[in-house]
């Protein structure tokens, strides 16, 4: 570029372009997730992160004239994305590209409309990625350099994404963050190319002003619960606010009301009440309390079994929404109630906008607020503690379509209800409810749940102490840490006849009262409940849909599917509508394999160029594409860990992104005073399968015995755990790319890409190996692929040498 | 033998001919849809007269939306906005049929959508009572069924506490999603009378929820258009 050496201002502006580029991906997630979902999200990021793969593409098949350019390329392509970021949702907001995910699988017209937003978010990862790329390859000599501070503006942008989260508008974020990008290309000119860039981009400045002061609506998906909500009559917005977790906004409408699945006797109204929503999900009504408080909507409801069946005065509520399972414990008396609720910002808003509504019950006793993960909360709870543990109610009237099929939900697995079991007192009880679906899923997932804690906690007959009442819309089970007696039974049965609904299981219960008063055409719901509770071994591998439990390993509670019933269920229910029962996992599916065939694509292309060059290309290949795959699925599984460790998802997440990312920087800034000798990088890749190999031993004990540490000891633990992997994992790129230049720098950029694409392929492996398999399948992958990038340096003269013939 | 009546017969049938135009030509649709109550309902069970009849008689394709007119007569449903659908035709027919509508009848649907449902009604029932609670689908169902029909009255606004100056209610169609069966329908619908409920996500519909009303209790019945069969051994049992 501007001569030979590192170059501070280059560096210092690919510091502030990388973090740009980091933000404005978790930027784009969020408003999309906002817009339609978490999982359509991923799919519109994942092709757009492709323009790292694309930008080695171009890179290797027109590198002379691209590095010759790139004094003023490079400060011309960091402005360019950085507008690009500014306006790409803006643009996507048009009509023209108003996309559904919903449609996709009804409406073949969806699919150029796809193809156009893929293209204004592929554009500024691309143009933006092609800058990085020139001032690598550029300064090959001095990779480790240049490396570091991508890496380490990387990490800082994650952190910038979350502060963005937190104070500004989801449409206002990109718009700043676009400006980071433009300023790091005004920094990256020389001389009078700067104040020629400083004058061309004054328009976007301009235009970011605008935006700024002025952030437009998100169009939402017509069919996301917080786009019919606006459907009904006078509804508004009367609150909004940003938060790390999510957007969250609150409804009003005097049509709007929560009774979910109420008992067919009750005359009276269902009460209007205001609803929560983040990133347009609905996550609960705003509860009312009060002194003139009597009964609860939900005491007619299934949810009321547990206080039917006796008096509860030390009541958990898990994941407590926006609170009204705990409006319903206060209602019922409860002397201590603990809502364990993990969106910060929620309770937040509860305790102080909305306080007078809920009737300050989240500021005083008998309630104390945990903005906390369940989990954490179950580690820290005293043993024998709680009456009652509720769990909230599952699914939703309808049906979710399968859209939470690959969320990660760690208190609902096995070890979760072990967990809420030593918490319960001895005639303690874990109450959890289900809408019931057909096919019926959930149900029966909880169900097996349920029997697998009470068996491995020593009961021998689980049919003694699970009692289950179903409506013509839910389900609710109890599981008794000791047999349920007679006089709870009655009093279920009682309850049961008086509110119209069914006892499903329950001691010494006759045939013909399960189906008194909601009758079921299909009984494959009761027969297949009537297989768990005998223990029939062989029910998880006859039923069609995934029933086991969710675990630690594979913590997919909603995740239904089995791929090899996929024809039985096509038959079933047609082709067209198959997709609907489990989107989440078919959009995951599709966008594995687009990205597979456009990554195929990106690497296959350059060989076009790279044919005449006289080195090998196979330990290119394999060594960059085995350390793009293993750094995602390390950090997949440290995600997995920590989240659990740390107690805060957001809060974990950014901190195993931005740790890795820190301290692979540092090795890699390091890596720039050793000798790229084959040997060297082999004995690095080996020593990260190794450290690999000895956490998926260790590292599970060492959390559950630090668990209940304080936070500071946490904090420096996670750092250790997490850097150390990290700070050798961030030397192998360079050290590859140095090999590289010493022997074929042509194949520098091809190298680039692939570990782009891989990267970026990477995730969706990740995810759908977990899903199957288990983490410990997608640990099992990351120690393969470093093992793999260990054998291509010692096996490096044939794999980089000379072609022969 | 006289000629001349057989002249003038064959005469007057050229004529008809020429001067009419053809039933094909009146209803280019008319056969989609006999197609369509073959294939799609009868096949698979509903074998109501009534209900047949009315299938074959309502214009769906002037019930979707501008664009989609070719899709009308296949076997799915089809978006119309602000997050709802119409119906596959086989669940219109499948809920008809539950209804039992008969002529003298009155009957109320909460969520009016396309109207078509409303329409396939009216065809059998004396009055059919239909509440949207989005204007801009109401407004739009109530031009086409009010052109078509002097029997289905139109109303926009929350269906919660039904119509209660016209019931009781023979039968009730609740197509609206919601959370709970408000109170005040069951109340409007008569004694012995049936409710019907579909439950499932836009675009798949896998339960209808009958319910009825006898002798002071509500009771329901879940019934599944599509038959799951859930594990091998019950079918080799």
């Amino acid at each position: 570029m501007d001569g030979p050496g590192k170059q501070p201002r280059l560096i210092i502006s690919l510091g502030m372009h990388s973090a740009a580029i980091i933000a404005f991906q978790l930027a784009l997630m969020q408003l999309i997730s906002v817009a339609q979902w978490h999982h359509f999200a991923y799919m519109i990021i994942s092709v757009a992160m492709l323009g790292f793969g694309a930008s080695g593409t171009l890179l290797a098949l027109f590198r002379s004239r691209l590095l010759g350019w790139s004094p003023w390329l490079v400060p011309l392509l960091m402005s360019l994305s950085g507008a690009m970021m500014m306006g790409a949702f803006a643009v996507a907001r048009l009509n023209v590209f108003r996309f559904d995910v919903y449609l996709l699988f009804v409406d073949a017209s969806q699919f150029p409309v796809l193809a156009a937003n893929y293209l204004i978010f592929f554009l500024p990862f691309l143009t933006g990625a092609l800058a990085i790329g020139i001032l690598f390859i550029k300064n090959a000599r001095h990779i480790g350099t240049y490396y570091f501070s991508n890496l380490l503006g990387s990490g800082a942008g994650g952190l910038l994404a979350l502060l963005l989260a937190a104070w500004v508008h989801p449409m206002q974020g990109p718009v700043l963050i676009g400006l980071l990008s433009v300023g790091a290309g005004v920094l990256a000119a020389a001389g009078r190319r700067r104040v020629l860039l400083l004058l061309l981009n004054l328009s976007a400045i301009a235009v970011a002003g605008l935006l700024m002061k002025s952030p437009s609506d998100i169009p939402l998906s017509e069919y996301k619960s917080l786009a019919r909500t606006m459907n009904l009559p006078e509804a508004r917005i009367v609150h909004t606010r940003p938060d790390m977790q999510g957007l969250i906004q609150v409804v009003a409408s005097p049509a709007l009301r929560y009774a979910p699945a109420l008992s067919l006797s009750h005359a009276g109204e269902a009460p209007v009440r205001k609803h929560l929503f983040v990133n347009g999900d609905l996550l609960g009504p705003i509860p009312r309390f009060g002194p003139e408080t009597s009964g609860h909507i939900l005491d007619h409801t299934t949810m009321a079994l547990p206080y039917v069946m006796k008096e509860r005065q030390s009541v958990a509520v898990l994941h407590a929404g926006t609170g009204a399972a705990v409006a319903q414990a206060l209602a019922r008396d409860a002397r201590r109630v603990d809502a364990v609720m993990e969106n910060r910002g929620v309770l937040r808003l509860l305790q102080t906008c909305f306080a007078e509504e809920t009737g300050g019950m989240f500021l005083r006793d008998p309630v104390h607020a945990w903005a906390t993960q369940v989990r954490h909360f179950l580690a820290s709870a005293p043993a024998g503690h709680f009456d009652l543990i509720v769990l909230p109610l599952m699914d939703a009237f309808g049906g979710t379509a399968g859209l939470n099929a690959l969320r990660e939900d760690y208190s609902m697995t096995q070890e979760a209800f072990s967990q809420m079991w030593d918490c319960l007192l001895p005639d303690g009880v874990i109450a959890v409810s289900s809408w019931v679906d057909y096919p019926a899923r959930t149900a029966l997932k909880l169900l097996t749940t349920l029997v697998e804690t009470a068996r491995s906690k020593g009961v021998t007959e689980p049919r003694d102490h699970i009692a289950a009442l179903r409506s013509w819309g839910t389900i609710t089970f109890v599981l008794k840490k000791e047999p349920l007696d007679s006089a709870e039974v009655q009093r279920i049965r009682a309850f049961g006849a008086g509110m119209f609904f069914d006892p499903a299981l329950l001691p010494g219960l006759d045939a013909s009262e399960r189906t008194a008063y909601n009758a079921l055409d299909d009984p494959s719901l009761l027969e297949v409940m009537d297989r768990i509770m005998a223990g029939d071994p062989e029910v998880g591998r006859d039923y069609a849909f995934m029933i086991r439990p969710a675990t630690d390993d594979k913590p997919y509670f909603s995740q239904f599917l089995r791929l090899d019933r996929l024809r039985q269920l096509g038959d079933a229910f047609g082709q067209q509508q198959l997709p609907f029962l489990e989107l989440g996992f078919l959009i995951v599916l599709v966008t594995l394999l687009q990205g597979l065939l456009l990554a195929l694509l990106l690497i296959l292309l350059p060989l076009y160029r790279l044919k005449r060059s006289p080195r090998k290309k196979t330990g290119t290949l394999l060594y960059f594409g085995a350390i793009g795959l293993g750094y995602m699925f390390v950090e997949i599984i440290l995600i997995q860990r920590f989240v659990l460790y740390l107690g805060h998802p957001v809060f974990a997440l950014t901190s195993v992104i931005s740790t890795m990312l820190i301290a692979s920087g540092a090795g890699s800034l390091l890596s720039d005073r050793l000798r790229a000798t084959p040997r060297l990088t082999a004995r690095l890749a080996l020593a990260v399968a190794g450290l690999m190999a000895a956490y998926a031993l260790l590292l599970p004990p060492l959390i559950q015995g630090t668990l209940p540490d304080p936070p500071a000891c946490r904090i420096l633990i996670s750092l250790l755990v997490i850097g150390l992997p990290a700070f050798v994992m961030g030397m192998l790129f360079p050290l590859g790319v140095r090999h590289l230049s010493l022997r074929d720098s042509s194949q520098i950029p091809w190298a680039w890409g692939i570990n782009g694409c891989l990267s970026v392929v990477s995730t969706s492996v990740a995810t759908l190996i977990a899903v199957e398999a288990g983490f410990r399948a997608v640990m099992g992958v990351a120690i393969g692929s470093y093992l793999l990038a260990s054998a291509v340096f010692f096996l490096h003269g044939r794999l980089f040498g000379e072609r022969t013939g | 033998m006289n000629r001349h009546p057989t002249h003038k017969c064959v005469l007057a049938l050229i004529l008809t001919l020429l001067l009419c135009p053809s039933a094909a030509q009146q209803d280019p649709h008319a056969g989609e849809r006999g197609r369509m109550v073959r294939d799609q309902l009868q096949a698979r069970g509903i074998d109501d007269p009534a209900t047949l009849e009315a299938m074959r008689t309502v214009p769906r394709h002037l019930y979707v939306p501008a664009g989609q007119e070719r899709y009308a007569y296949q076997d799915r449903p089809l978006p119309i906005g602000y997050g709802q659908t119409i119906s596959q035709p086989f669940i219109v027919g499948y809920m008809t049929q539950l209804v039992q509508p008969q002529a003298g009848q009155r009957v109320l649907e909460i969520g009016t959508g396309s109207g078509y449902q409303a329409a396939v009604l009216a065809e059998i029932v004396s009055w059919v009572y239909t509440i949207e609670i989005v204007p801009g689908l109401g407004e739009r169902a109530a031009r086409l069924l009010q052109e078509a029909y002097d029997n289905v009255a139109v109303r926009t606004g929350d269906g919660y506490f039904g119509w209660e100056e016209a019931g009781p209610f023979d039968a009730i169609v609740v197509t609206a999603a919601a959370d709970h069966i408000p109170p005040p329908l069951v109340n409007q619908l008569r004694e012995g009378g049936r409710m019907v409920i579909p439950v499932g996500s836009p675009f798949q519909v896998q339960m209808l929820m009958l319910v009825e009303k006898q002798n002071g209790q509500v009771t329901t019945r879940s019934l599944m258009p599509v038959r799951f069969v859930p594990f091998t051994r019950s079918r080799e049992d």
